[in-house]
């Protein structure tokens, strides 16, 4: 399974254009967020100190939550191909399970995902860094690290259900575009949370990536948040996280750092067993 | 000889399409078992119930004593399998994608490698062991899928039309691996192809047409049964041979100066020849071969357990 994983990697990282693709969705929001995306963020708060810092902290941790999505999503694509390419054929002719087979996509889109989300928080890191902000310390870092894994693993089951029901390279790529673009609302990066409509709100909240983008808010910007709100009333900063997507509220009350990551672990398991049952009915 | 492989009243339907209808076979161990068809005779459909890939209907397959559908992962392990397509990944060298595969078949590192050392020699790809895949030409790529298909040293080697596509030279050697192969090792080749002279050679030949089996034999035996060696004639005096052809009761064909006359013994052309002497310009002699035994297999079907009937 190891080396089934292996080779998966291997074909992930030698396809330039996969990588590339893989991680559109991200350019796309980071050059529109350098365009206007994040003025007009900025212009839309209120005045508060460290207000440049918390926002990009928030955009970071949205940018980390769509790259564990679609870096996983463009690791499972080599699946799809599999299937297209009939390739399947040569590894189900060899004396090895169709359990193990699975394994050893979801092994190499987990390492992919969390591979590439490391490298853009690192890369953040350096960002930070660079333009005058204070970096991440090493606790933070080790902190985000096991965030990704959680984040890679939910957003890795949701995909694997998805690309079960894929059978040409076409029609995955065209799905993965819709996906990129849907991520950036339900990450909400592209509007607030709090700057959608109820009804939208509550759909956007079932999405595993909007836990993910909400634990990588509160471990990445607490810190700034007490800074930035420490004059200000409690219920001015419960707003500010509500709105932005920090913590959400449901039926009346507010989550926290250990209702995502129960959330994710949830729906891991949820999508890993729905997927595991699809697999099973196509293979009879 | 021992049957290693024997189909009992398979048959397999998608839908209300018959592909395989009610056929029984058998292959001998160490032979070189042909089976041919056209498009849609139902021979892919045969060889992936046979490798596990797909679920028969009806009918009981097995494999070196294994039972498919209840034994997959021991027939798996009995057989190597070279595809018609490409399937081993392109992006991947040669001993990547050979130390991949090999490690489905529960090796340890060290088997693995020297399986691959062992399968490379075979084929003779040591010198592209370490380029792409996607970047070898047609023939080399085939010398990687059936190293590939013979890393775990399989019993049975099923070769699924492994030379279409390829040129002349390529297929040429392509063959010599394959004969040498199964001479030195003594494995049991299950070949499906279009070329139907590369059929010619084999222990056995099955032919299979819209799902059923309609004619089986050694190469000689169907021949014998659906041709016969042709001599053609060509004459200046069409009048007089055709007169002295009918007067001697002699069978022929004729289409302007060609006059065909089937032999039933090739040595039978020599009498011919002599006896009409001064009727003949030029002559030639072809023998019958499989590909005549394809092209007049129509209309016939076949006793599944005694052998060729004609209806």
């Amino acid at each position: 399974m190891m080396a089934f994983a292996k080779r998966n990697v291997l074909l992930y990282f030698r396809d330039k254009t996969t990588v590339f693709f893989s991680l559109l969705a991200v350019i796309i929001l980071i050059v529109l967020y350098v365009l206007f995306l994040g003025e007009m963020t900025f212009k839309g708060l209120p005045d508060f100190p460290s207000k440049k810092a918390l926002l990009t902290a928030w955009f970071i941790a949205g940018i980390l939550a769509v790259t564990s999505m679609t870096t996983t999503l463009g690791s499972f694509g080599i699946l799809v191909e599999d299937r297209a390419n009939k390739t399947y054929m040569d590894f189900y002719s060899s004396p090895i399970t169709r359990m193990r087979l699975v394994g050893g996509y979801i092994i190499s889109a987990a390492f992919v995902g969390f591979i590439m989300c490391m490298f853009t928080l690192l890369a953040s890191n350096v960002f930070l860094f660079i333009s005058g902000e204070t970096a991440l310390s090493f606790r933070k870092l080790l902190e985000a690290g096991g965030s990704i894994f959680l984040s890679v693993l939910a957003s890795g089951s949701m995909v694997l259900l998805l690309v079960s029901f894929f059978k040409t390279s076409n029609a995955f790529a065209a799905a993965s575009t819709v996906i990129g673009t849907l991520l950036g609302f339900l990450a909400g990066i592209y509007i607030p949370i709090g700057g959608l409509p109820d009804y939208i709100q509550a759909v956007v909240k079932l999405f595993p990536v909007s836990h993910s983008a909400a634990l990588f808010r509160q471990l990445l910007m607490d810190d700034l948040l007490l800074d930035a709100f420490s004059k200000s009333p409690a219920e001015m900063k419960q707003a500010f996280k509500i709105d932005m997507g920090i913590l959400y509220e449901i039926n009346g009350r507010q989550t926290s750092k250990l209702f995502s990551v129960l959330y994710l672990c949830f729906t891991t398991l949820l999508f890993f067993g729905l997927s595991l049952l699809v697999m099973k009915r196509k293979n009879k | 000889m021992n049957k290693i492989i024997e189909v009992n009243r398979l048959s397999k339907s998608f839908g209300k399409v018959k592909a395989v209808n009610d056929i029984s076979f058998y292959v001998e161990e160490g032979s070189l078992f042909s089976f041919l068809g056209t498009n849609g005779a139902g021979k892919s459909t045969t060889i992936s119930i046979l490798l596990t890939l797909l679920k028969q209907d009806q009918g009981i397959v097995s494999v070196n004593g294994y039972t498919v559908g209840k034994h997959d992962l021991a027939i798996r392990q009995e057989i190597g399998v070279v595809f018609q397509e490409s399937l081993l990944d392109p992006l991947l060298t040669v001993i990547e994608n050979l130390t991949i595969r090999g490690s489905f078949y529960g090796m340890s590192k060290l088997e693995r490698n020297d399986a691959i050392i062992r399968v490379m020699d075979v084929v003779d790809i040591q010198s592209i062991s370490n380029r792409p895949y996607g970047k070898l030409s047609g023939g080399q790529r085939r010398r990687v899928d059936i190293a590939r298909a013979l890393i775990h040293k399989p019993n049975i080697l099923i070769l699924d039309e492994p030379t279409t596509g390829l040129d002349p030279q390529s297929r040429k050697n392509i063959w010599e691996t394959i004969l040498q192969l199964q001479g030195t090792t003594g494995m049991t080749v299950f070949l499906t192809t279009h070329y139907i002279e590369e059929a010619a050679g084999s222990d056995y030949v099955v032919v299979m047409k819209e799902g059923r089996i309609v004619a089986k034999g050694t190469p000689e035996q169907l021949k014998n049964e659906y041709s016969t060696d042709l001599l053609t004639i060509s004459t200046n005096m069409e009048n007089e041979l055709r007169s002295a052809l009918v007067e001697n009761g002699v069978k022929f064909k004729d289409e302007k100066s060609l006059f065909y006359l089937p032999l039933e013994h090739t040595k039978d052309a020599i009498r011919i020849l002599e006896e009409f002497t001064p009727y003949i310009s030029s002559f030639e002699v072809k023998k019958s071969s499989l590909d005549d035994v394809f092209i007049a297999i129509n209309g016939k079907v076949v006793d599944q357990d005694d052998g060729i009937r004609k209806t």
